[in-house]
């Protein structure tokens, strides 16, 4: 890639880098902060009532209940930011244990079907483009269960020609791609998350292709060198 | 009523270990006959206890649970191990399957899921995600059968059933070193370094050979 071009694309990165950690501290502010803020509100209540009174049973035992449920919630909030965002041990496995890795939690986290398909012997690949593949299909598989509203999508991953090439398909509602480079590409905040899947990928040398409209599903296809970042 | 269920708790975290002892004080059928702060003095007491389960936590100082692990692997003791971890991502869960451990349980979910993970493994099942096992399956399925001659087979299938060596001794006719002498011929032929992961592999075959 050409110099000027990655300087832009590094940029990039970090801006989208810097949205998604947003996102993360908005998502636990609203979730697991204001459960976690109610349930403490409750027990302050139930402890202020019975240094007046006897509590009853009747009184507490609902309260107890709620209480349980809000940790609960906050618990489940928390394992889905957690599970997200760890690094899986990039350097220590290999490209096809990473995205086994991944596609368990996918279905784990969301009980979504995930039929994966891959070659027995992928080629290694650097750590930057384990990295990038990582993140994009953790990305399209989110976009998949978020937005296609399909409880099933297929990745399949494989190698020709010196290039790893990763697809990932749902059936789902599908939409009109924007424009991802070139002097239209798109700015909306609604499209980060696409944006930052051709910026990691065009930092390791590699392309990506979105087909997509309404009502036909989304058809990602990844391809990058394998030995083009060393 | 049968012989209670006797575990050992590690963590670093002495909230958990709080938090679960209190909820376990309430469970007849288990019984917490010792806890610890770190892997190192977890296996110590595994060795002084010889209980049925250990519930571990992945992330612990001096040896990890994962080394902890291993290590409980490579002395082939004979507890079985519940992974207590607060991260569910694809890793964690891979590492402890490949690990060995018979349990995968998560601080991020409501803790009666713990002790009934506990009474699951203690009875001799793995307990992970659907996915998990699917993962674990396909991998599996990948790899030719093994050669294993007709004793080794009855050995196999004792030990899918979550039989003990002086239990599978006892069933075959044979003294106890020799179902050793069979394990230890098994187990390389299935590329695997425990009983739970040779079960996994049994149940996987059973099809194919029938």
């Amino acid at each position: 890639m050409h110099a000027v071009d990655e300087h832009l694309a590094a940029r990039r990165i970090l801006a989208v880098t810097e949205e998604e950690l947003q996102r993360i501290i908005l998502d636990i502010h609203d979730g697991p902060v204001q459960k976690l803020f109610a349930a403490l509100s409750q027990l302050n209540a139930l402890q202020a009532h019975a240094q007046h009174r006897p509590v009853s049973q009747a009184e507490w035992q609902p309260l107890v209940g709620r209480v349980s449920n809000l940790l609960e919630e906050s618990l489940g909030e928390i394992k889905t930011s957690l599970g997200t965002f760890r690094p899986p041990g990039f350097a220590r496995r290999n490209l096809l244990s990473v995205i086994e890795g991944l596609i368990i939690q996918q279905e784990d986290f969301t009980a979504m079907r995930v039929d994966f398909e891959s070659e027995a012997n992928l080629p290694e690949v650097s750590l930057p483009t384990k990295i990038a593949l990582y993140r994009i299909l953790q990305e399209a598989l989110s976009n998949a269960y978020r937005h296609a509203g399909v409880t099933q999508a297929r990745v399949r991953l494989s190698a020709t020609a010196g290039k790893v090439r990763l697809e990932v398909l749902d059936e789902g509602r599908g939409f009109t791609p924007p424009p991802l480079v070139g002097p239209e590409a798109t700015e909306r905040v609604e499209h980060i998350g696409l944006r930052g899947m051709r910026e990691r990928i065009s930092l390791v040398g590699g392309t990506l292709t979105l087909e997509s409209a309404p009502g036909a599903g989304t058809h990602i296809v990844v391809e990058v060198p394998v030995n083009a970042d060393e | 009523m049968s012989e209670p269920i006797r575990i050992v708790l590690a963590d670093d975290h002495e909230l958990v270990l709080e938090g679960l002892r209190g909820l376990l004080a309430d469970e007849p059928d288990i019984e917490v006959v010792a806890t610890a702060t770190d892997g190192a003095a977890l296996l110590i007491l595994i060795e002084q206890h010889q209980p049925d389960v250990a519930v571990m936590d992945l992330q612990m100082p001096t040896l990890d649970g994962l080394s902890c692990l291993a290590e409980i692997r490579r002395r082939a003791l004979s507890v079985r191990v519940l992974a207590l971890t607060a991260f569910s991502d694809g890793e964690s869960i891979q590492s402890a399957l490949e690990g060995g451990a018979d349990g995968f349980a998560l601080k991020t979910a409501p803790p009666r899921q713990t002790i009934e993970a506990i009474r699951q493994v203690a009875h001799g099942n793995l307990v992970f995600p659907p996915a998990a096992r699917k993962w674990l399956q396909g991998r599996r399925a990948d790899q030719p059968p093994p050669a294993l001659s007709e004793r080794e087979w009855e050995v196999l299938t004792l030990v899918a059933q979550g039989q003990t060596n002086p239990q599978i001794a006892e069933a075959l006719s044979v003294s106890e070193n020799t179902v050793k002498f069979h394990l230890q011929n098994i187990f390389p032929k299935l590329n695997v370094t425990n009983r739970t992961e040779a079960a996994g592999v049994f149940f996987k075959l059973q099809g194919s050979r029938k």
